[in-house]
Protein backbone atom coordinates (compact mmCIF):
# COMPACT_ATOMS: atom_id res chain seq x y z
CA UNK A 1 0.00 0.00 0.00
CA UNK A 2 1.48 3.28 -1.07
CA UNK A 3 1.47 6.51 1.00
CA UNK A 4 0.18 8.55 -1.88
CA UNK A 5 -2.78 10.75 -1.16
CA UNK A 6 -5.57 10.66 -3.73
CA UNK A 7 -5.71 13.81 -5.86
CA UNK A 8 -9.22 14.70 -4.76
CA UNK A 9 -8.20 14.80 -1.12
CA UNK A 10 -4.91 16.60 -1.71
CA UNK A 11 -6.36 19.76 -3.20
CA UNK A 12 -7.21 22.68 -0.97
CA UNK A 13 -10.31 23.48 -2.93
CA UNK A 14 -12.94 25.23 -0.85
CA UNK A 15 -16.39 23.77 -1.39
CA UNK A 16 -18.63 26.23 -3.16
CA UNK A 17 -21.51 27.34 -0.96
CA UNK A 18 -24.98 27.43 -2.36
CA UNK A 19 -25.72 30.96 -3.51
CA UNK A 20 -27.56 32.68 -0.73
CA UNK A 21 -29.79 35.64 -1.60
CA UNK A 22 -28.82 38.81 0.30
CA UNK A 23 -32.45 39.40 1.13
CA UNK A 24 -34.18 36.29 2.45
CA UNK A 25 -37.64 37.83 1.97
CA UNK A 26 -39.53 36.32 -1.00
CA UNK A 27 -39.92 38.54 -4.07
CA UNK A 28 -43.69 38.97 -3.66
CA UNK A 29 -43.30 40.05 -0.03
CA UNK A 30 -40.51 42.39 -1.02
CA UNK A 31 -42.73 44.05 -3.62
CA UNK A 32 -45.50 44.45 -1.07
CA UNK A 33 -43.03 45.89 1.45
CA UNK A 34 -41.70 48.34 -1.14
CA UNK A 35 -45.21 49.48 -2.00
CA UNK A 36 -45.99 49.93 1.70
CA UNK A 37 -42.74 51.86 2.16
CA UNK A 38 -43.67 54.16 -0.70
CA UNK A 39 -47.12 54.74 0.81
CA UNK A 40 -45.49 55.58 4.14
CA UNK A 41 -43.11 58.01 2.43
CA UNK A 42 -45.96 59.78 0.62
CA UNK A 43 -47.96 59.98 3.87
CA UNK A 44 -44.91 61.34 5.70
CA UNK A 45 -44.41 63.96 3.00
CA UNK A 46 -48.07 64.98 2.90
CA UNK A 47 -48.46 65.44 6.64
CA UNK A 48 -45.21 65.80 8.60
CA UNK A 49 -44.92 63.02 11.17
CA UNK A 50 -47.70 60.88 9.71
CA UNK A 51 -45.24 58.36 8.26
CA UNK A 52 -43.62 57.72 11.61
CA UNK A 53 -47.01 57.70 13.33
CA UNK A 54 -48.17 54.92 10.99
CA UNK A 55 -45.04 53.01 11.99
CA UNK A 56 -45.95 53.63 15.66
CA UNK A 57 -42.83 55.72 16.25
CA UNK A 58 -44.68 58.27 18.32
CA UNK A 59 -41.72 60.32 19.55
CA UNK A 60 -40.30 60.80 16.09
CA UNK A 61 -43.75 61.53 14.69
CA UNK A 62 -44.35 64.22 17.29
CA UNK A 63 -40.94 65.80 16.75
CA UNK A 64 -41.26 65.75 12.94
CA UNK A 65 -44.68 67.37 13.12
CA UNK A 66 -43.76 69.99 15.69
CA UNK A 67 -40.40 70.99 14.18
CA UNK A 68 -41.79 71.38 10.67
CA UNK A 69 -44.83 73.24 12.03
CA UNK A 70 -42.61 75.56 14.09
CA UNK A 71 -40.40 76.32 11.11
CA UNK A 72 -43.41 77.05 8.92
CA UNK A 73 -45.07 79.27 11.53
CA UNK A 74 -41.84 81.18 12.16
CA UNK A 75 -41.00 81.45 8.47
CA UNK A 76 -44.44 82.72 7.55
CA UNK A 77 -44.48 85.00 10.60
CA UNK A 78 -41.19 86.51 9.51
CA UNK A 79 -42.76 87.14 6.10
CA UNK A 80 -40.47 84.83 4.21
CA UNK A 81 -40.92 84.25 0.52
CA UNK A 82 -43.08 81.25 -0.38
CA UNK A 83 -42.02 80.29 -3.87
CA UNK A 84 -44.68 79.50 -6.41
CA UNK A 85 -44.69 77.19 -9.43
CA UNK A 86 -44.15 80.09 -11.79
CA UNK A 87 -40.57 80.70 -10.72
CA UNK A 88 -38.49 82.46 -13.33
CA UNK A 89 -34.94 81.42 -12.50
CA UNK A 90 -33.30 78.25 -11.22
CA UNK A 91 -33.18 79.52 -7.63
CA UNK A 92 -36.90 80.20 -7.61
CA UNK A 93 -37.58 76.72 -9.00
CA UNK A 94 -35.31 75.12 -6.40
CA UNK A 95 -36.95 77.23 -3.71
CA UNK A 96 -40.34 76.00 -4.88
CA UNK A 97 -39.17 72.39 -4.67
CA UNK A 98 -37.80 72.98 -1.17
CA UNK A 99 -41.01 74.72 -0.03
CA UNK A 100 -43.15 71.99 -1.55
CA UNK A 101 -41.25 69.46 0.57
CA UNK A 102 -43.35 70.58 3.54
CA UNK A 103 -46.38 68.86 1.93
CA UNK A 104 -49.68 70.21 3.18
CA UNK A 105 -47.82 72.73 5.33
CA UNK A 106 -46.92 74.58 2.14
CA UNK A 107 -50.56 75.66 1.95
CA UNK A 108 -50.63 76.37 5.69
CA UNK A 109 -47.71 78.76 5.17
CA UNK A 110 -49.60 80.47 2.36
CA UNK A 111 -52.68 80.79 4.55
CA UNK A 112 -50.66 82.20 7.46
CA UNK A 113 -48.85 84.79 5.40
CA UNK A 114 -51.77 87.06 4.65
CA UNK A 115 -49.61 90.19 4.26
CA UNK A 116 -47.37 88.58 1.66
CA UNK A 117 -43.61 88.24 1.75
CA UNK A 118 -41.26 91.04 2.66
CA UNK A 119 -37.68 90.24 1.81
CA UNK A 120 -36.54 93.84 1.86
CA UNK A 121 -35.37 93.20 5.45
CA UNK A 122 -33.11 90.48 6.83
CA UNK A 123 -36.10 89.18 8.80
CA UNK A 124 -37.97 88.21 5.65
CA UNK A 125 -34.85 86.65 4.20
CA UNK A 126 -34.46 84.45 7.29
CA UNK A 127 -38.12 83.54 6.99
CA UNK A 128 -37.51 82.34 3.43
CA UNK A 129 -34.70 80.11 4.69
CA UNK A 130 -36.84 78.74 7.52
CA UNK A 131 -39.64 77.84 5.11
CA UNK A 132 -37.20 76.06 2.79
CA UNK A 133 -35.65 74.28 5.78
CA UNK A 134 -39.10 73.06 6.85
CA UNK A 135 -39.58 71.48 3.43
CA UNK A 136 -36.15 69.88 3.26
CA UNK A 137 -36.44 68.60 6.84
CA UNK A 138 -39.81 67.04 6.04
CA UNK A 139 -38.35 65.34 2.96
CA UNK A 140 -35.54 63.96 5.13
CA UNK A 141 -38.09 62.66 7.64
CA UNK A 142 -40.10 61.06 4.81
CA UNK A 143 -36.94 59.38 3.51
CA UNK A 144 -36.19 58.14 7.02
CA UNK A 145 -39.68 56.66 7.35
CA UNK A 146 -39.24 55.00 3.94
CA UNK A 147 -35.91 53.48 4.95
CA UNK A 148 -37.30 52.26 8.28
CA UNK A 149 -40.17 50.53 6.48
CA UNK A 150 -37.72 48.84 4.14
CA UNK A 151 -35.80 47.74 7.27
CA UNK A 152 -32.66 49.52 6.23
CA UNK A 153 -32.62 51.81 9.24
CA UNK A 154 -33.54 51.50 12.89
CA UNK B 1 -56.70 84.55 9.78
CA UNK B 2 -54.71 87.10 11.80
CA UNK B 3 -50.99 87.01 11.18
CA UNK B 4 -48.47 87.39 13.95
CA UNK B 5 -45.34 88.97 12.66
CA UNK B 6 -42.12 87.86 14.27
CA UNK B 7 -39.21 90.24 14.47
CA UNK B 8 -36.05 88.36 15.35
CA UNK B 9 -32.51 89.61 15.28
CA UNK B 10 -29.73 87.62 13.63
CA UNK B 11 -28.62 85.85 16.78
CA UNK B 12 -32.11 84.85 17.89
CA UNK B 13 -32.92 83.50 14.44
CA UNK B 14 -29.72 81.44 14.48
CA UNK B 15 -30.35 80.06 17.97
CA UNK B 16 -33.94 79.06 17.18
CA UNK B 17 -32.91 77.50 13.87
CA UNK B 18 -30.06 75.56 15.54
CA UNK B 19 -32.32 74.32 18.32
CA UNK B 20 -35.12 73.12 16.04
CA UNK B 21 -32.80 71.38 13.60
CA UNK B 22 -30.73 69.79 16.38
CA UNK B 23 -33.83 68.33 18.01
CA UNK B 24 -35.11 66.96 14.69
CA UNK B 25 -31.74 65.45 13.77
CA UNK B 26 -31.29 63.98 17.24
CA UNK B 27 -34.66 62.24 17.19
CA UNK B 28 -34.25 60.97 13.63
CA UNK B 29 -30.74 59.64 13.96
CA UNK B 30 -30.56 58.22 17.50
CA UNK B 31 -32.75 55.78 19.42
CA UNK B 32 -32.02 56.01 23.13
CA UNK B 33 -32.88 59.07 25.20
CA UNK B 34 -29.30 59.50 26.41
CA UNK B 35 -27.85 59.30 22.90
CA UNK B 36 -30.44 61.73 21.64
CA UNK B 37 -29.71 64.23 24.38
CA UNK B 38 -25.97 64.00 23.70
CA UNK B 39 -26.47 64.39 19.96
CA UNK B 40 -28.86 67.34 20.35
CA UNK B 41 -26.50 69.15 22.71
CA UNK B 42 -23.43 68.61 20.54
CA UNK B 43 -25.23 69.50 17.35
CA UNK B 44 -26.68 72.66 18.92
CA UNK B 45 -23.29 73.80 20.26
CA UNK B 46 -21.57 73.10 16.93
CA UNK B 47 -24.28 74.95 14.99
CA UNK B 48 -23.74 78.01 17.18
CA UNK B 49 -19.94 77.83 17.20
CA UNK B 50 -19.70 77.37 13.44
CA UNK B 51 -22.30 80.10 12.84
CA UNK B 52 -20.45 82.61 15.02
CA UNK B 53 -17.14 81.47 13.49
CA UNK B 54 -18.36 82.07 9.96
CA UNK B 55 -19.71 85.45 11.10
CA UNK B 56 -16.30 86.46 12.41
CA UNK B 57 -14.57 85.13 9.29
CA UNK B 58 -16.82 87.35 7.16
CA UNK B 59 -16.32 90.39 9.39
CA UNK B 60 -13.25 91.85 7.58
CA UNK B 61 -15.11 91.80 4.24
CA UNK B 62 -17.96 93.91 5.59
CA UNK B 63 -15.71 96.94 6.17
Amino acid sequence: MSDEVPIAEATNAVPIARSASPDPVPASDRRRRDAFALTIAVAAWFLPGLGHALLKMWGRALVCFSTVALLVILGAGMRGNIFSRSGEDAFAKLGYLADLGAGSFYFVAQALETNGPDVSHANGDYGTRLLATAGVLNMLAALHAYEVTRARKA
Amino acid sequence: MPTHEFRLNHFHAMVIFALIISVAFGFLSRRSAYQRARYILWSFILFLLIGVGIGWAMYPFSH
